[in-house]
């Protein structure tokens, strides 16, 4: 089967110790917020190691920025300017996941080099990884040190509203994370999208090939 | 009335007094120089003039009636006074007024003890003037001038003719401060700080003594000024916990805790004060809490919009501060091995601490003026713009956004679940299709 090289290693070494740490984020920030009702550890174990896993990501995070940055393979982001094309490939990706992939439909998208997102993958994480992460590492740091930082979380409304940005940002992860994982076995087999995240090489079966291992 | 006025203007009055101390002191000293080396050798012996008054005035029941009925001691133990740092100057520089000729006198008499406390004051002023000045400031004189009778006077602490010097405060009996603030004393006796038998002042200071708030946190650090570090090495948010928390609602752990939310002013950076002879905080509170069971979400919110109806929007905000319910608790200290150090005491739900909310202005006297609030206000979705400055994660998080959480993680599971289930069905249906096909 033909394989293209989508996930360069900064990329891939990113990934995973981003995908551990939301992880581990999004267990300390349940044992955070629900002390008493959860009691895997106390809750300053809790928030020290939410702290310690929270500045790694932070670091983590410029790893994914700096290689995109400086190299061409930041394309795979660019943003489909026209609307309305935009529109029809996530509907058409949106049609595929809701109804096609049941039939056995082959995806509309293929993958290459510098299109490894579909329509609906492209709009979702630039929104997560230019907004949404930023965003929570920035309340996360405010929340880290609340006097150190007070006089921008004065300005930001309060504690009280930066924790309610942070909180509600942990939500969506909290519901996300399912449909990552999930979206990950939807390959042409359980494991083929999670492999090539490990290898770097997506597989790229003929659509013959790709309805066929739907149908198993 | 006279004693009030002197009060409240003590600055005018500190030529005079400094005038009237001097010559005062002047005499003691002409007097002493010409009482000879025999009295000076005699260190706390009082002065032949002196021996004169305890002659009538060291019999013991010696009291005089005054116009209210009242009965004056006119008892003095000699003894005591000669060791009282009075001694020197004797009783005639207190009692100037009392003459042979007007001595006892018939005319005129106070109206009753406490005015003749009140008159005595007046002396007392005229050599310790500034520390009339520090007294001017504390808890006891805004007591005084808002016509409290049981707000103290220098007599009522430092007993006339016994006066002693501050190192003389009586460390088992908490006296002269238990004589008002017994039930404060018996905690504070138990505490670590009573145990090492350190005094009331060393806290409150002796003659501006300050209501409790933020400034004891001052007195705190000036014996423990390695405080914040030491916090700094296990608590996270140290610095935090230390504007929001008081010392006592983790140093005294069987205290009952409580939320109080002080009015403040962002743009003046201080916390906001009741405008003397312009009360407003009470009524506009009592409107807003319309059922009377205290200022709810919306009560709260609407109390504030009411503090910012002129002028800048969000000028007036509310900070929380966790404090101990009362203030005997709050002289419970323990030792630092004892105290509070489980965070999850406070930081989740239904914590004793957040069941008690109260809502604060610092009034005319310096003291907080409060109003009850329902501890639902600190969980409310409304309370993300009325109560932006106080959070504790986990005690008062928002019922909201859990329920949010909630949802989202049933959505994060159920969209999978279903997803898998119809691609099943989906198969299933697509494998009959195809045999009966077949067939």
């Amino acid at each position: 089967m033909p394989r293209i090289y989508v996930h360069p290693l900064p990329v891939r070494i990113w990934h995973w110790i981003n995908a551990f740490g939301f992880i581990a984020m999004i267990v300390t920030g349940f044992q955070i917020r629900y002390i008493g009702l959860i009691d895997l550890m106390s809750f300053r174990s809790a928030v020290v190691l939410h702290e310690w896993i929270g500045f790694v990501l932070i670091g983590n995070f410029f790893i994914w920025l700096i290689f995109y940055l400086f190299t061409d393979k930041i394309r795979v982001y660019h943003p489909e300017l026209n609307p309305m094309k935009h529109f029809q490939s996530s509907l058409r990706q949106a049609m595929f996941y809701g109804y096609g992939i049941f039939k056995g439909d082959p995806n509309p998208h293929h993958v290459s080099v510098y299109e490894k997102f579909n329509s609906m993958q492209s709009m979702s994480y630039q929104v997560i990884m230019l907004l949404l992460v930023p965003l929570q590492f920035w309340t996360g740091v405010l929340l880290w040190d609340v006097k150190r930082f007070s006089g921008m979380i004065d300005v930001l409304g309060g504690v009280r509203v930066v924790d309610t940005a942070h909180v509600l940002i942990f939500i969506f992860f909290s519901g996300f994370i399912f449909m990552h994982i999930y979206l990950a076995t939807l390959g042409h087999t359980r494991m083929a999208h999670i492999t090539s995240m490990i290898t770097g090489y997506e597989e790229t079966p003929d659509e013959h090939g790709h309805a066929e291992a739907n149908k198993h | 009335m006279a004693i009030r006025r002197s009060i409240l203007n003590m600055n005018g009055t500190n030529f005079h007094a400094a005038l009237i101390t001097t010559a005062r002191l002047a005499l003691v000293v002409f007097a002493l120089a010409v009482a000879g080396p025999g009295a000076s050798a005699a260190g706390s012996a009082l002065t032949q003039l002196d021996e004169q008054c305890l002659a009538c005035h060291s019999t013991k029941g010696m009291d005089m009636k005054l116009a209210n009925g009242d009965k004056l001691s006119l008892y003095v133990d000699g003894a005591a006074f000669g060791k009282s740092v009075h001694n020197k100057i004797g009783c005639a520089v207190c009692h100037a007024s009392t003459s042979f000729e007007n001595h006892p006198p018939v005319k005129k008499k106070s109206a009753g003890s406490r005015e003749y406390s009140l008159e005595m004051n007046k002396v007392c002023e005229s050599c310790h003037a500034p520390i009339f000045k520090l007294y001017d400031g504390s808890i006891h004189a805004s007591l005084f001038r808002d016509g409290n009778s049981y707000a103290p006077v220098c007599t009522d602490c430092h007993s006339p003719h016994a006066v002693m010097a501050k190192s003389a405060y009586d460390t088992a009996s908490g006296a002269p401060c238990s004589k008002c603030h017994d039930p404060i004393f018996q905690a504070y006796a138990g505490s670590v700080h009573g145990k090492a038998t350190l005094g009331c002042s060393e806290c409150h200071r002796a003659h501006n003594v300050k209501p409790a708030g933020d400034q004891l946190k001052g007195a705190c650090f000036s014996c423990h000024p390695d405080a914040q570090e030491s916090h700094q090495k296990w608590l996270p948010n140290a610095k935090r916990h230390f504007d929001a928390v008081s010392c006592p609602a983790c140093h005294s752990p069987e205290a009952k805790r409580k939320v109080d939310l002080r009015l403040y002013d962002n743009v003046a950076q201080q916390s906001v004060a009741e405008k003397a002879g312009v009360p407003q905080f009470e009524s506009r509170a009592r409107s807003a809490d319309k059922k009377g069971a205290g200022l709810d979400a919306m009560a709260l919110h609407s109390l504030l919009r009411e503090f910012n109806r002129e002028g800048i929007d969000n000028k007036t905000t509310l900070r929380g501060r966790l404090e101990v319910s009362d203030g005997v608790d709050a002289h419970k200290l323990t030792r630092s091995a004892q105290a509070i150090r489980d965070c999850a005491k406070c930081h989740q739900q239904g914590a004793d601490a957040f069941q008690s909310v109260t809502i604060s202005i610092v009034g005319p006297d310096g003291r907080q003026l409060r109003y009850g609030a329902q501890p639902e206000v600190l969980n409310s979705i409304i309370s993300v713009d009325s109560l932006s400055g106080f959070y504790a994660i986990g005690g008062t998080r928002i019922k909201l956004l859990d329920w949010l959480l909630a949802l989202a993680v049933l959505g994060g599971l159920s969209v999978p679940i279903g997803h898998m289930t119809i691609r099943w069905l989906f198969k299933r249906y697509a494998k009959k299709i195809i045999g009966k096909e077949d067939s």
